[in-house]
């Protein structure tokens, strides 16, 4: 079966147990109206067919979808559905894997991210990723904000680059005294807050998050999300996460992706349903999103 | 992957509020059979008992609403869930509005005096009204149990039924004639006729929320500021 990514066309399409004749719902005007908005929303990342494969034997496949500018978008699925191995594709954080293949577009602004001319380093400048478990380096706060603008040449007083990343992070205030202080004395909310600051340190477009809140306690959680609602302001950001409450609360596009077991019991993730998060969480219209976003299996 | 596995226990509290919800339609038609036999047969006694007995209903809509409300709080429903639960509070609202609609009938009873100056024309089509609405609470609880939306939308034909019955009352009424106490008597008929016209409405309202649950998407029946010659 097809994914489904259709944003005002699923809301007229027919449905089981409605007949034709007994007219069809109206859309919502509020629903139509962000249909539109993300219409005239520009695609950061256009995936065409991307398929990830691991010595052969295929991860994700076929995975087509549009990333929209300054949205938040939330890949969400059960474990082995490939949604980590295709966020980690958008920065070609693979290709450290010599195993890893990777096949169909990744587009980024229109442009081939896997052409042979394009340096992974400016990739990786313009594309950021925060991790899972906080990893900040074993030095002081500053340096390790002051680490990425200095190997990249950047320009400018780094003093004034690594307040502005820590004031963007939401993490200034609490370490701006300290800043001489060893990273590793942070709390694991804050550490993950100076991973974020890290990132943005280099001036990104995008910021890649692999289950960024999965190793933190429920405030610095929402610390964390509220921070991602105001950076998306001037960033776009694709976030991974097994929280499904985490990705209705702060994503405003949701990819679910499944496990499908294919012959020789091989099991390989694909996309199934692409919508506003919304509607992914009200409506959805794929029965095994459905399924997965109810808690009736996964 | 199987759909019957994972949180059991929140689909069982979920199925349970839903029986609750619906099983309070069953206390709507035992008040609206006993309200048109207390019209029937000018019973003010048994009318009484309607009166009485809308706590019942009332107990019913309080135990509803303060499920939805534990169920909104801990288990955070999403999606097709979510709809249910959703519909459910407009369900058990509807149903406290219809046992209120008896009660006004009820309540109108007695002032029709002792021996009121019954005219059958306009009694047959009240009884015959009551009964088309008993008809349509029965139609909308089964169509929102089966999630059945062709039978959801069947309510609105069902319920012109009862709009035309109400428009004909309210015409016998207007000409009643000369004598004032056939005309109060009359007057007070046309309020019992509006009160069973409000009942078929929230059973519409009912089917509504049936395809609310199915669709996704809520939409009116019918357009009661836009209306259609019907």
């Amino acid at each position: 079966m097809e994914p489904t990514t259709s944003d005002a066309d699923a809301v007229s399409e027919a449905r089981p147990g409605v007949s034709a004749s007994a007219g069809l719902p109206k859309a919502l005007p509020e629903l139509d109206k962000r249909a539109q908005d993300a219409a005239t929303k520009s695609a950061i990342f256009s995936l065409v067919d991307v398929c990830v494969a691991y010595g052969g034997v295929p991860a994700v496949e076929d995975a087509t979808l549009d990333l929209l500018q300054n949205e938040i978008t939330a890949f969400i699925g059960p474990s082995g559905c490939g949604k980590s191995t295709l966020i980690r594709c958008l920065n070609r954080m693979n290709d450290l894997i010599p195993s890893a293949s990777v096949s169909g577009k990744v587009l980024f602004y229109d442009q081939d991210l896997y052409a042979g001319d394009v340096d992974p380093v400016e990739v990786r400048k313009r594309i950021g990723m925060v991790f899972q478990k906080p990893n900040p380096f074993p030095k002081s706060i500053f340096e390790n904000i002051a680490f990425g603008p200095k190997v990249l040449g950047m320009k400018g007083n780094m003093g004034e680059i690594v307040e502005r990343a820590l004031t963007r992070a939401a993490l200034w205030d609490e370490v701006k005294d300290r800043l001489k202080t060893n990273a590793f004395g942070m709390s694991g909310g804050q550490q993950q807050r100076l991973c974020i600051a890290r990132t943005l340190a280099v001036d990104p477009d995008v910021i890649l998050m692999d289950e960024p809140c999965s190793a933190l306690d429920p405030i610095s959680t929402g610390a964390i999300e509220e921070l991602m609602l105001d950076l998306k302001a001037k960033y776009s950001i694709v976030i991974v996460t097994h929280n499904m409450q985490q990705a209705a609360r702060v994503s405003d596009r949701t990819a679910f992706f499944n496990v499908d077991k294919v012959q020789d019991g091989k099991r390989v993730g694909k996309l199934v349903e692409f919508d506003r998060t919304e509607k992914i969480f009200t409506a959805p219209s794929d029965q095994r999103t459905e399924q997965y976003v109810t808690g009736k299996f996964g | 992957m199987s759909p019957d596995s994972g949180r059991q226990h929140f689909q069982q509290a979920l199925a349970e509020l839903e029986d609750s919800a619906l099983g309070g339609l069953d206390l709507v038609l035992e008040q609206l059979d006993r309200v048109l036999e207390a019209l029937e047969r000018q019973d003010v006694e048994l009318a009484q008992l309607v009166i009485a007995d809308d706590d019942r209903l009332d107990g019913r809509y309080l135990e509803v609403h303060q499920g939805i409300l534990s169920l909104l709080a801990l288990q955070a429903p999403v999606a097709g869930d979510l709809r249910l639960v959703a519909a459910l509070l407009h369900v058990i609202k509807h149903v406290e509005r219809m046992g209120d609609q008896c009660v006004n009938v009820a309540k109108l009873i007695p002032l029709s005096g002792h021996e009121p100056p019954v005219q059958s024309e306009i009694l047959d089509r009240l009884v015959q009204m009551g009964q088309f609405a008993r008809a349509e609470v029965v139609q909308c609880k089964r169509s929102f149990a089966e999630r059945n939306v062709p039978m959801a939308e069947d309510l609105l034909a069902r319920d012109r039924d009862i709009n035309r019955l109400n428009r004909e009352i309210f015409r016998l009424a207007i000409e009643a004639g000369d004598d004032v106490d056939v005309r109060e008597w009359a007057m007070i008929m046309t309020l019992v006729a509006r009160a069973f016209e409000r009942v078929g409405d929230n059973a519409v309202d009912i089917g509504e929320q049936t395809a609310f649950v199915v669709t996704g998407l809520f939409r009116e029946f019918s357009d009661a500021s836009h209306v259609a010659a019907t």
